[in-house]
């Protein structure tokens, strides 16, 4: 009687595994179909991009657009690449990237720690007041930063590329988010122990945010990396020119029109080393954001 | 209570963000407050020392403008239709991937991918996309040259090309092409921080609910987003503010024009609006706008926080 | 959190409070010299100076300019020139409207009317009058002399309708020198128009009727391609001598019977299929011109820029020759006796600065290179726009260069003989503060009277026509 039951249910089980296995591997089934199609979507554009950056202009204009350039005009990017002396425009994004970035993450790890840790008046108020900027359009912001740069006579520095933007309200924020998650109690024991906010800090916090931390110093370095406006207005002297405004002014062709297949290859170029940065530290990127635990 | 030792380490720590963003943050939106209450300021005449009135008229201009409207409606559609379409498609995405071991690295890499380009050439790419060329849209006398690759894959199943972005299209076709745009290009930052938080949750809530025999669909509803809400909320308002902010996604598909050929400014946005009041160095009602756009936007993210505040859970 | 929101109006009431303070404080003058600039009465005094000179030319032309800036320091070694192309023309514009306000401008810029009536406002840039009267003799290191100012022959070497473009301003005075130019010319498809005997057309209605003819020839077709509505819409105000715009007084005049019906002519070519422009088509008209599928529509001609030439040129076939000829000519007119063509392309204009020998620095640095022919010459065939000066025909290379045009290879040199030949119908329109508005809604005002639905206005098309140009009015009353 109970052998036959629990054959029964052997049976029973068995067949709910298989159902199962069967559903499991239709769902995977639709689950990559579905994850290839999305893909595919996302990279047409980039497809594009690289065969415009590869057509003469005279194909790029023609109305019935190929699908592969006839003639593969790997001179568009040399052609990007030597308008503009490449390896000083390397060199002072680098420069103005590591330092900028060293700083900022000085300035974020002081100011996230005395907002997650500290207690002091108006501590809320300030916080939400912070995240109120992120709110207003950038431009207006350029127009008064170029009067006091100037009046500070910063021009044609990498003071002005640099100091500026240091301070980053989203930066802070991702870190505090951190940081709050670590117990209070490590802290107060430290204390009680006479250990130094600094070193409680250097010992402590830092080794157990660095996953953020380093998320932070790759948006940061990326954020260098692309920026334009800026740059341009206060610093297109040679000696402090950036990669994007090197790669842009080499587009002109003759008296201002555009030779969009050159400058697509220099987007291309540029976005490159980025590509690079983001399949090597993928792991550290997606660790960071997923501790920060984004929370309100 | 607050220790005063506290107190002024906490500003000591505090410093040098707050020198920062007091010279290079705060001094430019009250400069930006100062030229939207002198009445029609403008950077150039200003220089040669014209004197201005104090008072709201800058703001009067902005609201009276005839299409000031139709601004704020472009710019709420695309809000009220990107946010919530680029939010679930980047969950389903984020879902799917954490569901898979083979070939996951690659298809992430593949969708953080439009976060490390210029906006504005690929837009132009999406415009070419898009693009149909030809004469008199519209009429018994339409005569197509050649479409671009959307409406080829169209005609491929059959269906008629539609006509995207050029002279003679209508509003809608125009937005459906920039809501596909946005939504393409907000979604690498919602994935991976969806991904993120995903990865963070524990396991154990899972294998309880497997033991429990739980439907997919129902741990998708009563854990997955649950736990992710706190990721929802901050995507979907920082997705608000984005929202309202748009701008160069227009430029990129539709040029300085703000709209197709032979209705200039129909997409026009309230950042549009102010890009184009700095073009002629109106400083004044450009900055009235940032103001008036800084009001809807604080409003807007207030009311998120209010439901969100309903609706995550910690 | 509800103390926070409180908090946070509070903090945002504030700020607004100190900005109202701060916006009593009326902005106070900053800057460098205002007004007309006067030439001292010691002329030039050879001191040592930086001038910055900012551009949107690409490498191939920034290489020509380094040619010559050395030969120009060895007339004045005292100068130095530095220079940067900052973008499109655009980018100029904006760059500079920001730097004017914190007095930082550079000394000489590329400029279009309208970037100068922008930057007036501010009283920014200096007029040449008193530079190009000036008589003063000035030394040069190689032991000899010039005068400050244009001698007589420089003043009528330069081509009129270009450098009559300076004083479009309203006041008469002089602010700016045209360097390197462009107009707009008819390609047409030569071997087309030989093989059925056509005219090529000078006035509107020889084109209407040629436009007809071409599509009984092939009903495909588009007959003619236009790249810029904008240009045809201004350069019809010329031709039949409407009103367009004023630098004084009432600025937007456009809204006449007289432009309404050529708009409604236009349209009416539109429909009939006789014409596309570039915004409608989708795609450079010049694409459809060259056109190179069989099957696929074509245009025979093609109203474009002479600084685009080349793209004007189809592609060859496999034996290597070009599949057509392309030919030249002047665009038509409405009144073939008052020929009237458009002038674009790059001026140069100075700005003021507290210490005028920077000024007249920039002004000999100006001076110098769109006087000299062996620069204009050379500038012109890398760039493919038009010289400013007549003397350049007198340099044999150049001379060369015209000689040997034709509408395939030398299709360049073709187009900018056309614009030479053509050289005193040459016109500007007037510049003030939101010229570039005006210039921006006939543009989308022309594609708009010709795409819009004219059912929404019971099908009254003059109707449909008047509410558009009060609406594009309106528009520029606005923005302007």
């Amino acid at each position: 009687m109970s052998e036959n039951i629990k054959t029964m249910h052997a049976k029973n089980m068995q067949q709910v595994t298989l159902q199962a296995k069967i559903s499991k591997s239709v769902v995977k089934f639709f689950t990559y179909a579905f994850l290839i199609l999305m893909a595919v979507i996302i990279l047409f554009p980039f497809y594009w991009m690289v065969i415009s950056s590869l057509k003469t202009l005279e194909e790029y204009r023609l109305s019935v657009p190929t699908l592969w350039p006839r003639n593969v005009m790997f001179s568009n990017y040399a052609e990007a690449f030597t308008a503009a002396s490449l390896d000083r425009l390397f060199l002072n994004t680098l420069y103005v990237g590591v330092v900028s970035t060293l700083l900022s993450v000085v300035i974020t790890v002081l100011s996230a720690f005395a907002f997650a840790r500290l207690e002091f008046k108006g501590k809320d108020t300030l916080f939400a007041a912070l995240l109120a900027t992120m709110m207003i359009p950038g431009e207006l912001f350029t127009i008064t930063n170029y009067a006091t740069v100037t009046h500070l006579g910063w021009l044609n520095s990498f003071t002005v590329l640099i100091v500026p933007f240091l301070v980053s309200v989203f930066y802070i924020y991702l870190l505090r988010q951190n940081f709050l998650q670590i117990p209070n109690e490590l802290y107060l024991a430290a204390k009680v122990d006479g250990t130094s906010d600094i070193k409680y800090l250097w010992k402590v916090m830092i080794p157990l945010a660095l996953p953020t931390i380093i998320s932070i110093t790759i948006l940061k370095m990326m954020g260098s990396w692309n920026s334009y406006i800026w740059p341009r207005l206060v610093a297109n002297d040679p000696a402090h020119q950036m990669i994007t405004n090197g790669l842009r002014n080499a587009f002109t062709d003759t008296s201002g029109d555009v030779n969009i297949p050159v400058q697509m290859a220099a987007v291309a170029i540029v976005s490159f080393p980025l590509f690079l940065v983001f399949v090597f530290l993928r792991k550290y990127i997606m660790q960071g954001v997923s501790r920060s635990g984004i929370k309100g | 209570m607050v220790d005063s030792k506290q107190q002024w380490k906490a500003w000591l720590y505090l410093s040098p963000a707050i020198v920062l963003l007091l010279v290079f943050t705060v001094w430019p939106i009250i400069n930006t407050v100062r030229m939207a209450l002198l009445e029609n300021y403008n950077g150039m005449t200003a220089v040669s020392g014209a004197h201005f009135d104090v008072g709201f008229a800058n703001f009067a201009t902005v609201i009276n403008y005839p299409q000031f409207l139709n601004c704020l409606k472009t710019t709420a559609i695309l809000c009220v239709a990107t946010v919530p379409l680029s939010t679930f498609l980047a969950l389903v995405i984020a879902v799917a991937l954490n569901s898979i071991r083979p070939l996951q690295r690659t298809l992430q890499t593949i969708f953080f991918l439009p976060y490390v380009t210029n906006s504005i050439a690929i837009g132009m790419v999406f415009a070419a996309m898009f693009n149909i060329v030809g004469n008199l849209f519209g009429t018994e006398n339409e005569l197509i040259v050649t479409a671009g690759i959307v409406n080829n894959v169209i005609q491929l199943f059959g269906g008629e090309p539609v006509n995207w972005i050029n002279a003679g299209s209508t509003y809608w076709a125009n937005m459906t092409v920039l809501i596909i745009y946005i939504v393409w290009n907000a979604l690498p930052f919602k994935i991976l921080i969806l991904l993120g938080g995903l990865q963070s949750i524990n396991k154990q809530y899972y294998d309880a609910a497997k033991v429990d025999g739980t439907s997919r669909r129902r741990i998708f509803a009563k854990i997955t987003v649950p736990l992710l809400s706190p990721m929802l909320a901050y995507v979907i308002i920082t997705g608000f503010i984005g929202g309202f902010k748009e701008y160069s996604s227009i430029v990129g598909i539709f040029g300085d024009n703000m709209g197709p050929a032979g209705d200039a400014g129909r997409l026009n946005t309230i950042v549009g609006f102010i890009y184009k009041a700095l073009e002629t160095n109106k400083l004044g009602r450009a900055s009235a706008a940032a103001l008036i756009l800084f009001g809807i936007i604080f409003v807007v993210t207030m009311i998120n926080m209010q439901v969100s505040k309903k609706r995550v859970h910690y | 959190m509800k103390k926070k929101i409180i908090a946070g109006i509070l903090l945002v009431a504030m700020v607004l409070s100190i900005g109202m303070l701060a916006g009593c404080n009326d902005a106070k003058p900053q800057g460098g010299a205002q007004g007309n600039f006067v030439v001292p009465e010691s002329g030039y005094d050879g001191s040592e100076v930086t001038i910055t000179f900012y551009h949107t030319m690409g490498a191939n032309l920034k290489e020509k300019l380094d040619l010559y800036i050395p030969e120009f320091n060895k007339l004045y070694p005292n100068i130095t020139v530095k220079h940067e192309s900052v973008g499109s023309y655009d980018d100029v514009r904006d760059q500079i409207s920001k730097q004017i306000p914190v007095g930082n401008q550079p000394n000489i810029a590329y400029c279009y009317p309208d970037h100068i009536a922008s930057y007036n406002l501010a009283g920014a840039v200096a007029t040449l009058d008193s530079l190009i009267d000036s008589k003063v003799e000035v030394k040069r290191a190689d032991g000899t002399t010039e005068i400050l100012g244009l001698t007589d022959e420089q003043k009528a070497d330069f081509i009129p309708g270009y450098y009559e473009e300076g004083k479009t301003f309203g006041d008469g005075l002089m602010y700016s020198l045209p360097f390197s130019k462009s107009t707009e010319v008819l390609y047409y498809n030569k071997t087309f128009f030989d093989e059925h005997d056509l005219k090529v057309p000078t006035t509107w209605d020889e084109m209407e009727a040629l436009c007809q003819k071409i599509k009984e020839i092939d009903p495909k077709s588009i007959p003619l391609g236009i790249d810029s509505e904008g240009n045809l819409f201004i350069t019809m105000c010329e031709q039949l001598g409407t009103p367009y715009t004023s630098a004084t007084g009432d600025h937007y005049l456009f809204n006449t019977p007289e432009n309404r019906a050529f708009s409604k002519r236009f349209v009416d070519w539109y429909k009939k299929g006789y014409l596309t422009t570039k915004q409608i088509y989708g795609s450079y008209t010049s694409g459809l011109f060259t056109n190179e599928k069989p099957d696929a529509p074509t245009s025979y001609m093609s109203i474009g820029s002479t600084g685009g030439a080349n793209h004007q040129r189809p592609t060859k076939d496999t034996n290597g020759q070009y599949r057509f000829e392309v030919g030249i000519a002047s665009i038509p007119q409405a009144n073939p006796e008052k020929p009237k063509v458009i002038s674009q392309g790059p001026s140069l204009c100075i700005f003021n600065k507290s210490n005028p020998q920077e000024v007249i620095a920039s002004w000999l640095f100006a001076k110098f290179f769109t006087t000299n022919a062996e620069f204009q010459a050379e500038f012109s065939m890398t760039s493919g726009y038009a010289p400013v000066i007549k003397s350049v025909e007198k340099i044999p290379a150049y001379a060369e260069f015209l000689k040997n045009s034709n509408g395939g290879d030398n299709i360049t040199a073709l187009s900018q003989k056309v614009a030479l030949e053509q050289q005193n119908a040459y016109y500007t329109s007037p510049a003030f503060s939101g010229s570039s508005v005006a210039r921006t809604q006939v543009e989308a005002l022309l594609a708009k009277c010709m795409t819009e639905d004219v059912a929404k206005y019971g099908g009254d098309l003059d109707q449909m026509i008047e509410k558009l140009f009060q609406n594009a009015i309106q528009e520029c009353e606005y923005q302007g």
